[in-house]
């Protein structure tokens, strides 16, 4: 088995599982790991230890493609200087407003990658490919608009977009050279893949999505993925659907979409060479749901997308801490029980 | 006039749609029609176009800040001319959550409804939502939430408003990604809704009701 994934690179994992008669599934799945380990969600994303542990549980006891490290989307805002907050059983959150104006973001430098909990975030994954030998390991990394928006606030960048465009594009330039080292980073550290998430581009027009997200996305891709490294690109926004035919020029080995959009008409839009992935709403169904609504979401949504030999199932976003272990099986049985 | 404040404002261009506003007032149209006809009829035309998914979360970010620039000018004129509210509103997003922009989105809505919103911000606690609605009067407590593990905190607004005594007089919506309708009603609240265009319509429609 370590042979196998060692010499099958991410791109080819995914699409040998899309392409199989059976189905196999790929759900951003890494926090409610913390149930089974009897760990806060603080703690996880703390401690790299922790989160090795955490890849290799679910690794261990699902059925997943990847290995998937945690998607705290704090981590990079805070190694620029953002103030976060932790809590015991939600994902941390960016508070504030870090820089506003062009002189704020003039003097905003690109952290290193001692900042913050960037070095946690990397040692997790170095563990992770120590001990997790037969599935790949995907880094979870966030997309530049979505950084951006962390740093300027996500309701004011929109304004600034509009007004003072060239602030928002110097931003831009910073986290995407900072984002690049760091994928860099988690590449050297072992990792097979990063999933760049990208969500606040999906409620952006699309219009606007090509002038503040799809460059800059299409440049992390382009400086981080070759035959043995993989960019899977996720935006869960609503507006994703409206400009597919942009998104996918942006070059990654896979999208995954959310539960805002209708997963059916991705497919029936998206050619038949990119590979597509999602989208059992993590909330509603996976933590609010239960067992027999999981299996019954899964089904519908194999029913609609499963003829599709470019469609992996997943979960639409990062499923919450919470979310019951039961839904959890509930939805890897179902779609291994689909053919 | 009218119309070219409603279209200007559709488009977001608030400077323009503030020096309008003051050449409608400059020429003597009525205050209310300029609320009515051009700053809210503009909103409510691209509340429409939001919920049809033909305009996005930023062009609505931007017609909202060009009806405030219209307000800025035409509120004074407004209350010396004795034209009320459509309604009073308080908003927040609750407690342990720090997400803004449905919250946000919604208040820009009520308020392109004509109703005046007090907005609470984020991590809001349910008793500040009631010591708020009672000390404002308002109709309306309107909770945001995104996260699962803080949408169940909405119920003890409701049940906070049944103790102190004022659940007859104020309604209550709910909403944000991982609220459904069963939900609402498991909790007691009035009101789940989509989408902000839909808050601000049934916001609108209650305030009307009472």
């Amino acid at each position: 088995m370590i042979d196998e994934v060692d010499c099958m690179n991410v791109r080819d994992i995914l699409w040998e599982a899309a392409r199989s008669d059976s189905h196999r599934a790929l759900p951003i799945l890494s926090f409610p790991a913390a149930q089974k380990m009897g760990v806060t969600v603080e703690d996880l994303v703390k401690n790299s230890e922790l989160q090795a542990r955490a890849m290799e549980l679910i690794s261990r006891e699902t059925n997943t493609l990847a290995a998937v490290s945690m998607m705290d989307l704090s981590v990079e805002a805070e190694a620029f200087g953002a103030n976060v907050r932790f809590f015991s059983d939600e994902i941390p959150a960016i508070t504030g407003q870090l820089v506003s104006n062009m002189e704020e973001v003039q003097a905003l430098e690109v952290p290193d990658l001692n900042a913050a909990r960037i070095p946690v975030c990397i040692e997790a994954v170095r563990l992770a490919k120590e001990r997790i030998h037969d599935k790949p390991i995907l880094a979870g990394m966030i997309g530049p608009y979505s950084l951006a928006g962390r740093l300027m606030d996500v309701t004011e960048i929109m304004y600034v977009c509009f007004d003072e465009p060239e602030i928002v594009h110097e931003v831009l330039e910073k986290v995407t050279s900072f984002l690049i080292s760091y994928g860099s980073a988690m590449k050297a550290a072992g990792a097979d893949g990063v999933m760049m998430a990208e969500p606040l581009a999906g409620i952006l027009s699309p219009d606007m999505a090509d002038e503040f997200s799809v460059p800059y996305v299409t440049r992390i891709i382009d400086a981080l993925q070759d035959d043995s490294f993989a960019v899977i690109y996720h935006n869960c926004g609503k507006s994703a659907g409206d400009m597919l035919e942009s998104l996918f020029s942006q070059g990654a080995a896979a999208y995954h979409f959310g539960n805002a959009v209708d997963m059916a008409k991705i497919m029936a839009e998206a050619p038949e060479d990119i590979l597509c992935m999602g989208n059992i709403d993590p909330a509603s169904q996976l933590a609010g749901g239960t067992p027999e609504t999981v299996a019954a979401a899964v089904k519908e949504l194999l029913d609609r997308c499963g003829n599709y030999k470019n469609f992996i199932p997943s979960s639409g976003c990062d499923i919450p801490a919470h979310a019951s272990w039961e839904n959890i099986e509930a939805f890897f049985n179902t779609v291994e029980e689909s053919k | 006039m009218l119309n070219e404040i409603s279209v200007k404002l559709q488009a977001g261009k608030a400077k323009i749609v503030k020096e309008l506003v003051q050449q409608a007032i400059d020429a003597g149209t009525p205050v209310q029609e300029i609320l009515e006809n051009g700053l809210l009829k503009g909103m409510d035309v691209i509340g429409e176009k939001f919920k049809n998914d033909e305009v996005y979360v930023p062009e609505v970010l931007l017609a909202a800040r060009a009806m405030n620039s219209g307000m800025s000018v035409l509120k004074p004129y407004l209350v010396a001319a004795g034209v009320k509210n459509t309604g009073k509103a308080c908003i927040g997003t609750i407690e342990g959550d720090l997400h803004d922009i449905g919250k946000n989105l919604v208040r820009m809505m009520m308020e392109g409804k004509g109703l005046e919103v007090i907005d609470l911000g984020t991590n809001v606690s349910p008793e500040t939502f009631i010591k708020t609605a009672i000390e404002q009067n308002c109709s309306i407590i309107c909770i945001s939430a995104l996260l699962t593990t803080t949408m169940t905190t909405m119920e003890k607004v409701v049940k906070l408003a049944e103790e102190a005594g004022i659940r007859d007089k104020v309604k209550i919506m709910v909403g944000g990604a991982p609220l459904t309708d069963a939900f609402a009603s498991k909790i007691g609240a009035d009101a789940y809704t989509p989408d902000a265009a839909t808050a601000a319509e049934v916001a609108a429609e209650f305030c009307h009701g009472m």
